[in-house]
């Protein structure tokens, strides 16, 4: 119980790194390059400080309305960007996240610009952040093994195939955009709300990396995948002090090691080994192995 | 004042288009999106800073960055994208982006620890200053130096291409590769050449930049990726005199927006505007037919 105080603060890392990780996931997993979220949280959590701290909304309220503005922008992203694919689609949104940086430097009376958001109202708890990553968890999963994650899948492995079976792949991609914003709206309100103050830069390139990286660390498929991937990311370098001053190196090489001999990979990667065994399995008791 | 601008337009729209080539070289020949080139190109910078440091003249720092870039950019294409050339098109695709992005931010981390996070700047008098009036207009000597360094250098790289047996050999990899295998290009040696005259580019524009705007340090590739990026997708994507156009047109926007603007609104204004060409005009400013797979048909 005394670790757990005393790492109280790396959990809430651990939790809204996963809140935002879930939010890259969305995306990947439905098949569009998008890595826009960072941009979608910096919407959510200086909403947030301005309507908390400007204009003086009780601050439920504001998480409930960062939430809603992140699904807007995330639906409005999609009409753009459900038009390219692949390194367009990312590329632009790598742009739409500089967008959003240089407006919030650029608007410095609303935002506080390069200086940053100050004296915000601390009012997100661990549990308070325990309890949104465990319900979205348990949203995602729902979702994950209901038609939309089966839709997902299939997008992700070939659009045209999905688009035969009939799915509408504008829709949902405009589906994937929405709920992803709405997840980075969500958390990068509850941010705002720990943190006392923000930063423009805090959602800028750096943020960008660290999303992707969890998600492909963890796995694009399984929803157990990004929450693997944040846990062991944004612990590593905590618990490893001397690696903290490498944290940019240890991205970097996890990042090219893992899409070049794990490309699905860690939570993916062991749930197919496991089903190849099982299924080996299944096959020497049926007596078809040795066939 | 409006001419002053035109001119440091240009200037600043030579370094783009230097990055960009290099950019857009590999891109329209292996359908690859190389995220790490920021990176290579801060370590021309580096290489080009350590030999002057060293007591190097100019010109042979110069060189010496352009083979640092070079030799980095195959490195780079060794560890982080040969792997990947067995996986079908959209893993690849991804996967590349991807570990490109990892390669870029490993060797940026090194730089960090190299350079202990500071700004560096070339020794006074690398390149003497000097400043010259023509037409009204002030000229100064780094200004020329960039111009001239990039017009040979575009040119050399245009002689290669239309000009020399290799160069055909590359552009045919560019129209199709397994054709250009079944008629005996080597496509390991074409990669190297690719990879290497695009880290080459790199390097040069790295030391360019290093001198425009005398500060050196281990992120200054970081907004060239993206805005190199702007500069192709201008000129049409994977067309070489494209990204040349494609860069002059972004310098001279940026100047322009830097002097009648607002100083922080010109990323947001030049980000806005990559948006706008992709979505209305994917082949670009001057281009016909857009490149294979911009947008989704379905």
């Amino acid at each position: 119980m005394n670790f757990l105080i005393a790492n109280l603060p790396l959990l809430d890392l651990v939790l809204i790194g996963t809140g935002y990780a879930f939010s890259q996931y969305v995306v990947l997993r439905s098949g569009t390059f998008s890595v826009a979220t960072p941009a979608f949280a910096a919407l959510g959590a200086y909403f947030t400080a301005i309507m908390a701290v400007k204009v003086g909304i009780h601050p439920l309220v504001c998480i409930a309305l960062a939430t809603l503005v992140g699904l807007l922008s995330g639906l409005l992203l999609s009409i753009p960007l459900a038009r390219l694919r692949g390194v367009y689609q990312a590329i632009a949104s790598m742009a739409f996240v500089e967008i959003v940086l240089s407006l919030n430097l650029f608007a410095d009376s609303l935002t506080g610009g390069p200086l940053g958001f100050n004296g915000i109202p601390r009012y997100v708890s661990t549990w308070g952040l325990f309890i949104a990553v465990v319900a979205l968890t348990v949203i995602l999963i729902r979702m994950s093994r209901s038609g939309i994650g089966r839709v997902f899948d299939a997008m992700r492995q070939d659009v045209s195939v999905a688009a035969s079976l009939g799915v509408n792949p504008t829709r949902y991609h405009a589906l994937a955009f929405g709920l992803s914003g709405a997840i980075a709206g969500l958390f990068g309100s509850l941010d705002a709300l720990r943190n006392y103050s923000l930063t423009p830069e805090q959602f800028g390139f750096n943020a960008l990396v660290a999303c992707l990286s969890y998600v492909v660390l963890g796995g694009r498929r399984s929803v157990w995948g990004p929450l693997v991937g944040a846990v062991i990311l944004v612990t590593l370098p905590e618990i490893a002090r001397p690696l903290a001053d490498y944290r940019m190196a240890v991205y970097g090489l996890l990042l090219a090691a893992t899409i070049v001999y794990m490309p699905y990979g860690v939570v993916d990667s062991l749930i197919a080994w496991n089903q190849r065994r099982r299924a080996q399995q299944a096959d020497t008791s049926l007596g078809g192995g040795t066939a | 004042m409006f001419a002053q601008q035109v001119l440091n337009g240009l200037v600043m729209g030579g370094v783009y288009a230097l990055f960009a080539l290099g950019f857009t070289l590999i891109f329209g020949i292996h359908r690859i999106m190389n995220l790490s080139h920021g990176a290579v190109m801060m370590v021309g910078a580096f290489m080009a800073l350590y030999a002057v440091r060293f007591g190097l003249p100019f010109w042979a720092a110069m060189l010496l960055a352009m083979a640092a870039g070079g030799l980095l950019s195959v490195v780079v294409e060794f560890f982080a994208f040969r792997p990947l050339r067995s996986l079908s098109i959209a893993d690849a695709e991804f996967g590349s982006m991807i570990s490109s992005i990892g390669m870029g931010l490993f060797i940026m981390s090194i730089a960090q620890r190299l350079s202990r996070t500071e700004v560096m700047r070339f020794p006074f008098g690398t390149v003497p200053v000097e400043s010259v009036e023509v037409f009204g207009l002030r000229v100064t000597s780094i200004q020329l130096l960039i111009l001239g360094c990039a017009i040979l250098l575009v040119g050399v790289l245009a002689a290669y291409l239309y000009r020399t047996p290799n160069g055909r050999q590359i552009r045919a990899v560019a129209g199709n590769q397994r054709t250009a295998q079944l008629l005996g290009v080597n496509p390991d040696f074409i990669f190297f050449q690719t990879f290497f005259l695009s880290g080459a580019l790199a390097g040069a524009a790295g030391v360019l930049v290093g001198l425009a705007f005398n500060s050196i340090h281990y992120m200054m590739g970081e907004p060239y990726l993206l805005r190199g990026f702007v500069a192709i997708v201008l000129g049409g994507m994977g067309s070489v005199p494209g990204a040349l156009a494609g860069g002059l047109v972004l310098g001279l926007m940026q100047s322009m927006s830097a002097a009648y603007l607002p100083a922080l609104i010109t990323d947001a204004i030049i980000f806005a505007l990559l948006f706008v060409i992709l979505l209305i005009r994917p082949a670009g400013l001057f281009g016909t037919t857009p490149p294979e797979g911009v947008t989704r048909r379905i």
